[in-house]
């Protein structure tokens, strides 16, 4: 086909012919072989990009969630025929988790009698950033770091990767957490901010963090402020609403 | 097609379709096994078996949100050849010869079979399509991206500083070049129309 010809396709399927160039381009398309074939494949291509590209942000979506359930299961399955062999290791474990549970339990109540701490609340969850794709150095290096605490190394690695990666949410996210964590909070907040306004899967853990850096920084009504603002069911919605009680 | 009664497994097409976390772990514990079974008595593992499964779900769910897939058959017969032709079409590439296809499991079920052909084709297709678009340079990757995402051409034209006649033009002509590769590819001949 020549340039002129994709010219008129485009042309056509946007509509724009007039009524004789409509006609005699759809005479060709039963005349010409050759044109009525390559004008399908166009059409088709056409349609395949507008969808793909405009729902690029959905099927992203999808894949994401089918990936986890699908891990999840094989994972289960694969789980179930080596239970046995692991079951003493898992029974200890358990003992060890249900020890830590009550550890956990005995310092709450305790700390409830007291006024409130930001230690009681920089617990971040554990980082795994392994899972993802790309420099899996780093990423190792970096989810110890963070996982031990030693936020101004984690700090200085997120850096390199967000230099790479700079729209990643998860890396925004840890970055602002180390920088809470450093003092850094003319880092931190505004990262946070950004996200609180956006709406990543991230959005409302950065609303709980800005609470949490407020109240680190002694502005408890800019720290009750955002507090009030973590939606119930989500991740640190208890922890924001205990902290709220002992605030308010 | 558009005769025939629509099966009321199409719950199936519609969870995928809305990302439904309840119906894709109802798919995976009902429909699941069956797949895995087949493809690690036919040379494969729980691995491989993880992944074809993944892929033949994305198929599903771009058929279903491109062309309005209608399920006319039960989803089990469906799911399981569409998985099942796209394992052998994985060991086909991997050892380069003939695979003989185990006939009892095969459902005789005709709409099955004609669903999941179109679909198979639909996913190949998508694959080519894909492919030769990332073979594109960069600077008609950019515009159509624009072009599609944006929609109003003046828009498009003006954030890549550029007059809206010539983005117009570069956008059929990107487009035909396009057609071009797919149309010289080996793999397009072998979808036959």
């Amino acid at each position: 086909m020549k340039e002129e010809d994709y010219i008129l396709f485009e042309a056509y399927l946007a509509e724009e012919l007039s009524v004789e160039e409509k006609t005699a381009f759809e005479n060709r398309l039963e005349t010409d072989a050759a044109f009525n074939a390559s004008f399908n494949t166009y059409k088709e291509l056409s349609g395949y990009l507008e969808h793909t590209i405009k729902n690029e942000a959905e099927t992203n979506a999808f894949k994401s969630n089918l990936k986890s359930i699908s891990n999840q299961h094989f994972n289960k399955t694969k789980g179930a025929s080596e239970g046995n062999k692991k079951s003493t290791t898992f029974s200890l474990l358990k003992y060890a988790i249900a020890a830590c549970v009550v550890l956990l339990f005995g310092i709450v109540t305790f700390n409830k009698m007291n006024q409130p701490a930001y230690s009681d609340y920089n617990e971040h969850g554990i980082m795994d950033l392994t899972v993802r794709g790309g420099n899996i150095g780093l990423l190792i290096k970096t989810t110890k770091a963070f996982n031990n605490k030693e936020y101004e190394k984690a700090s200085g690695y997120l850096e390199t990767l967000l230099e790479e990666d700079p729209e990643n949410k998860e890396y925004q996210l840890y970055y602002a957490v180390t920088n809470i964590e450093l003092d850094k909070f003319e880092i931190s907040e505004p990262i946070l901010q950004d996200m609180a306004k956006g709406d990543s899967a991230y959005k409302n853990r950065a609303i709980w963090y800005l609470g949490l850096s407020n109240f680190k920084q002694d502005k408890e009504e800019e720290a009750i402020k955002w507090l009030k603002q973590v939606p119930e069911g989500a991740d640190y919605y208890r922890q924001a609403q205990e902290l709220l009680n002992k605030l308010e | 097609m558009s005769e025939k009664k629509i099966h009321e497994d199409q719950k199936y097409i519609e969870g995928l379709l809305q990302n439904n976390s309840f119906i894709i772990q109802a798919i995976y514990d009902t429909f699941v096994p069956k797949v895995v079974n087949y493809i690690k008595q036919n040379s494969g593992d729980a691995d491989q078996a993880q992944d074809v499964i993944q892929e033949t779900l994305i198929t599903i769910y771009n058929q279903a949100s491109q062309k309005k897939l209608q399920l006319t058959c039960p989803f089990d017969a469906y799911f399981f050849l569409l998985c099942k032709r796209k394992w052998l079409n994985e060991l086909k590439k991997k050892t380069n010869k003939e695979v003989t296809i185990n006939e009892e499991v095969l459902s005789k079920d005709d709409d099955s079979q004609e669903l999941a052909f179109e679909t198979s084709l639909f996913g190949e297709k998508q694959e080519l399509f894909n492919t030769m678009f990332q073979k594109l340079g960069n600077a008609c990757k950019d515009l159509l991206k624009a072009t599609f995402k944006i929609k109003s051409m003046e828009e498009v034209a003006k954030s890549l500083g550029v007059t809206y006649a010539y983005a117009r033009k570069k956008k059929s002509l990107c487009i035909g070049k396009l057609t071009k590769m797919v149309q010289e590819s080996p793999q397009f001949n072998q979808l036959n129309y």
